[in-house]
């Protein structure tokens, strides 16, 4: 088995675009991509598959077979390519096949992407086009949403551990606040902004971030959940290069080593499960990446994790080890978690902040983990020089999940 | 072999099934035709009573196209007392006072039709 480097890697802003479409949204991230490369790239002659995670095509812009779509689009038609799809964790299942592809040593150099194209839909829509990745059978026909599942886990989380919606809110307040240091975020507000300036329009006053998240103004969503527990709707694309290590350094001297890979499955509906408060996949998952990377939870410097709801930041740091059970929310509030912590979370603001196009998820997690580890982060920058980064990608209510361990190599 | 059809006829008889296991005795509420734990294809039908305790709660706000004209309403998650657990409807609460819903309370299984469709819904003992 070949060992696998990310050579380059980028992505749109998220947020709404609606001057393009999913396809358009690629181009955009293939040029930063191809001009993240440090010694250059040509597409035409170096990749030699593509592999592109799409959720729901058929339901945002009727267009499947997105595979040709994209090649045709970016002008590659002719090379292997498909798309992969599960569910939020659509863009990790193309990282995976990509990696699969070059540690076979079938190509030498893949690229992966995903996208999701979801303005297209008004909130009921896109609220049903998600719910999708849920049970048909045993949950759809309640009622239930995707807030409306994790608000269950949220439930049993706060029964079982103590701690309650006000404590969550610790991880609305870092994600917004990480996200106003990030340029690509769809929200590039604290709380304390987003409140000013809503206090503004409305005539009205707050006396803190609280009494704003308290207000109609931040609407219930799924008790206990409201708006802003939520990860937004969003377009955005994201594409990165995968190379086999004995062509990296044509491209790169400072590439990421992709040093683990797990990847693990749940039951789809909530009812089979002993307990909501862990994700047994994610624990699966982390376990196996931790081996094949050789190191262990408190080895990992920055971790990009799945925050699609607030509730899901603190049940995922429990679930990869980071923190004991019942103590990711503790952790959270005492700011273990924050950009100055010693564990940082999301430091991008996570799909909270930085928003959450479904498909382009996962790789745009990778793309912070190469900018933290190379030092190109900018204002939220992470101190100490970090080494390691880790991405956890779930689907669903984590039935898919996906980890990811690189690490910086120098050349 | 036990299919989606045979749990569907179950709830509109009024039943929520599940199935067992012959080889190794494991119980799986819902249903499935392979053992969860074993693997073996030898599985049978079970009855349960429908009745159990709230494990977890939620009230939707923001619901899907087709249940908009129902929200807010509550969709729990029960603990049967034969074991396992199943989705369903609260009915018979006001979903504008989750603070009078419990965790822990008991319910029973009570079928409901919703836009022509079968629903598992619950209400409180």
């Amino acid at each position: 088995m070949k060992s696998v480097d990310l050579i380059g890697i980028g992505m749109t802003k998220f947020g709404k675009r609606p001057d393009k479409t999913g396809r358009d949204l690629l181009a955009e991230a293939m040029q930063e991509a191809i001009m993240s490369v440090d010694k250059g790239i040509d597409p035409k002659k170096d990749i030699k598959a593509l592999f592109v995670g799409y959720f729901t095509p058929t339901l945002y812009e009727h267009q499947a077979h997105y595979g040709p779509l994209s090649t045709e689009w970016l002008g590659l038609t002719g090379i292997p390519a498909f798309r992969t799809e599960s569910a939020c964790a659509s863009g990790s299942a193309a990282l995976a096949t990509g990696y699969f592809a070059v540690a076979s040593g079938i190509y030498d150099l893949v690229m992966v992407a995903g996208v999701e194209k979801m303005t297209t839909l008004d909130t009921p829509g896109v609220t049903d086009a998600l719910s999708v990745a849920a049970d048909n059978v045993f949950e759809l026909p309640t009622g239930i949403t995707f807030p409306g599942l994790f608000a269950l886990m949220a439930q049993e989380y706060f029964e079982k551990y103590g701690g309650n919606w006000e404590d969550l809110q610790a991880v609305t307040l870092k994600n917004h606040y990480n996200g106003s240091l990030n340029p690509k975020a769809q929200f590039q507000a604290k709380i304390s902004d987003i409140a000013q300036k809503i206090a503004i329009k409305k005539n009205v006053t707050f006396k803190d971030e609280m009494d704003f998240l308290k207000s109609k103004y931040n609407p219930m969503v799924a008790y206990p959940l409201r708006l802003f527990d939520c990860s937004p709707i969003s377009d955005g694309a994201s594409v990165a290069f995968l190379a086999s290590e004995e062509i990296s350094s044509r491209f790169t001297d400072k590439p990421l080593r992709i040093k683990g890979i797990g990847i693990s499955t749940d039951t789809i509906a909530l009812s089979g499960r002993a307990d909501l408060t862990t994700s047994e996949a994610c624990v699966n998952a982390s376990s196996a990446a931790y081996e094949m990377a050789g190191i262990t939870p408190d080895d990992v410097d920055i971790a990009e994790l799945h925050d699609c709801f607030t509730i899901n930041e603190v049940i995922l740091s429990e679930s990869l080890g980071f923190f004991k059970k019942g103590e990711g929310l503790k952790a959270a509030m005492e700011g273990r978690t924050a950009l100055s912590g010693d564990k940082p979370i999301n430091t991008d603001g996570g799909l909270k902040s930085k928003g959450h196009p479904v498909g382009a998820t996962g790789i745009a997690m990778v793309h912070e983990i190469w900018k933290q580890l190379r030092g190109e982060a900018g204002k939220r920058q992470v101190k100490g020089n970090p080494k390691i980064g880790l991405t956890c990608n779930v689907g669903g209510s984590t039935a898919s999940s996906m980890v990811f361990i690189f690490e910086r190599s120098e050349k | 072999m036990i299919t989606i059809q045979d749990y569907i006829n179950g709830l509109k008889k009024g039943k929520i099934l599940g199935s067992k296991c012959k080889k190794c005795g494991n119980l799986m509420i819902p249903p499935k035709p392979v053992c969860s734990k074993c693997g073996s294809f030898d599985v049978e039908e079970v009855e349960t009573t429908g009745k159990g305790v709230i494990r977890s709660f939620t009230v939707i706000y923001v619901a899907p196209e087709k249940f908009e004209d129902k929200a807010p309403y509550v969709v729990v998650l029960v603990s049967l007392n034969e074991g396992g657990a199943v989705m369903g409807r609260l009915i018979g609460v006001d979903p504008t006072k989750p603070e009078d819903i419990k965790i822990g309370a008991k319910v029973k299984f009570k079928p409901l039709i919703e836009n022509g469709e079968q629903i598992v819904a619950f209400e409180p003992v």
